[in-house]
């Protein structure tokens, strides 16, 4: 089996067929071999096999990949750091007579972007305790690097800066999280969130869609335990509810929590106002306060569907 | 009777000569009599900015008196002015709620003994490294540092602010300190208002987007930050205003006509 190279010929040093300069060289890999095509001489030999070293099949000792010579970076993040730091040494030779290990000062690469290195385990470490996917991570980190670079917020905690990221990372996949949530797994209060939030956006000149009460439905919902058909009542109560206009200045996450007390209320599965104001972080006087805004029109808010387990006119008045 | 002259009819009538021409500011007074204008100003700064515009100050007369007297008057001294109407002016005059101003009394203090001798006085240097001295009339607070600066806050007005500077200085002195009073200066002005009609942020934010942030879930107003005259708008769903940031009554009342317009086409239906 060989391969044409098709390598810059600048490159590379001018080997070529003696008979026919000319000629484009074929590569035999296997015999490690040069080839003028048009003659058959063997112009080079003892090719370098830039292959890889081992073979890997599927299944076989998964934590240890053979053929990757280092880990598996994501270069475009780092800024391309190819330079090679001393491991950990394995086996009895690596250790001196008081058991320290020899070498033990792992040079510290790419100082410049230890820090940023620093956030991106943080980001990590936060995106997983909310179990957010892989595709939001990366976009926080890329926001992330593009703050980094910008300077901008240099005074900043980068532990705000990285919050504050993960918040719009949310936001531009079509899933946000309240800052309530942010700051459940952050250690940064959601003050400083709040304000690197509109330093960040100003910064990368981007901008960000309006919150609605549907984003937050599913999952306060799933959280409560509710069935679907409240969950679909509860989006249509509260979508009803900001179109009337019965709320005016109200946050979309104290809209939806009345929403979701009306319709868990108006079914089986009836949840407290304490219940709710957990889950959401709303506290409950603002439920309460949004539901007193919605129930006078208690009536025309549920779905036209809607099995009632208590009757509209039964629902509680506070 | 036949030999008083124009001006003289004027300055007759004082203030009560109040007629369409004083409708807006921006309006060219330079016609009346310097009392008139002189009045006028004066008025404004002690007397308080009622949240709606009568066309006169009076309260009794204010529709009778200029239909009285701009018939004679009027047509004999200005003509050719137009009448701006007053549907195109917002007819809302924002009212001053707060006005910091910083002055120099260019001498060292004792802080310790100024709050021992003055009543009214807190000092915590613990906390804050400077003296608090509050006055009744008028109702200011002051910040005085031990380098011989001061800080005067919480009043309505420039004139008042002014007045209560003086106070406090006077307070100092009456101390035993040197105290000077160099380069007053105003620094920020606060203004509310009230346009009288809901407002709807979201599309508000959508049309001015480089200019507006709002994000209910940290506050419920939106702000808006005009570029010129450069100033700070907190605009809320109920049509209330609040104006910050500048140094001049002028600028409030120049950015207020800007942004009128532009919130009347974001009324709620």
């Amino acid at each position: 089996v060989c391969s044409t190279s098709h390598g810059d010929v600048l490159a590379l040093p001018k080997v070529q067929c003696p008979n026919h300069p000319d000629a484009m060289l074929v590569e035999d890999y296997r015999a490690g071999d040069m080839i003028c095509p048009e003659c058959g001489l063997v112009v080079g030999d003892r090719v370098i096999d830039v292959g890889s070293e081992w073979r890997t099949f599927t299944n076989e000792k998964a934590t240890q990949d053979p053929s990757r010579v280092g880990d598996a970076q994501n270069p475009l993040l780092n800024g391309g750091d190819l330079s090679t730091m001393i491991s950990k040494g394995t086996g009895a030779a690596s250790f001196d007579e008081f058991g320290n290990s020899k070498y033990q000062n792992r040079r510290t690469m790419s100082s410049s972007d230890r820090a940023m290195l620093n956030a991106f385990k943080e980001i990590t470490t936060m995106a997983d305790r909310i179990n957010l996917p892989r595709n939001i991570i990366d976009r926080t980190n890329n926001l992330f690097k593009q703050v980094y670079e910008q300077k901008s917020l240099k005074g900043r905690a980068n532990d705000a800066i990285a919050s504050a990221c993960l918040y719009i990372a949310c936001r531009q996949e079509g899933v946000p999280r309240t800052f309530k949530e942010i700051c459940a797994v952050s250690r940064i209060s959601k003050k400083e969130i709040g304000r690197c939030f509109k330093l960040i956006l100003k910064a990368l000149e981007t901008s960000v869609d309006l919150i609605t009460t549907g984003d937050f439905m599913s999952r306060f919902c799933s959280n409560l335990g509710l069935p679907k058909q409240v969950q679909m009542a509860a989006t249509y109560i509260a979508r009803k509810a900001v179109e009337l206009d019965l709320v005016p200045g109200r946050s979309p996450i104290s809209v939806a929590a009345a929403a979701i007390y009306m319709a868990s209320q108006a079914s089986a599965e009836k949840k407290t106002q304490k219940e709710i104001g957990d889950i959401a972080g709303v506290a409950d006087v603002t439920i309460r306060q949004s539901y007193r805004l919605i129930y006078p029109r208690a009536a025309d808010l549920f779905p036209p569907d809607f099995k009632f387990d208590t009757p509209v006119d039964k629902l509680p008045q506070l | 009777m036949l030999a008083i002259g124009p001006w003289q009819f004027l300055s007759c009538f004082g203030q009560q000569f109040q007629p369409e021409k004083d409708v807006g500011k921006d309006l060219d007074l330079s016609f009346l009599p310097e009392e008139t204008s002189g009045n006028d100003a004066s008025n404004a700064n002690v007397t308080q900015d009622s949240g709606v515009f009568d066309a006169c100050r009076q309260e009794e007369s204010a529709e009778t008196d200029p239909k009285k007297v701009a018939m004679p008057g009027a047509s004999t001294f200005c003509p050719m002015t137009p009448v701006i109407p007053v549907a195109e002016s917002s007819g809302i005059i924002p009212m001053l709620q707060n006005i910091v101003s910083t002055v120099n009394l260019a001498c060292p203090l004792d802080l310790k003994s100024i709050a021992l001798q003055a009543r009214n006085a807190e000092y915590n240097p613990k906390r804050f490294d400077a003296v608090i001295m509050r006055i009744l009339e008028p109702r200011t607070t002051a910040l005085i540092f031990s380098s011989g600066k001061m800080v005067c806050t919480g009043a309505k007005s420039e004139e008042l602010c002014h007045l209560a500077t003086r106070k406090f200085a006077r307070v100092v002195q009456k101390l035993g300190f040197p105290a000077k009073f160099l380069d007053f200066k105003i620094h920020n002005m606060v203004a509310t208002c009230d346009v009288c009609f809901p407002i709807r942020l979201e599309g508000l934010l959508l049309d001015h987007q480089q200019f507006s942030s709002y994000v209910p879930e940290l506050f419920p107003g939106l702000i808006y930050r005009m570029v010129k005259p450069r100033i700070v708008f907190l605009i809320f769903v109920s049509g209330k205003v609040v104006l910050t940031g500048v140094k001049e009554r002028r600028e409030i009342y120049d950015a207020f006509e800007n942004i009128y317009p532009i919130l009347k086409g974001f009324r709620k239906q």
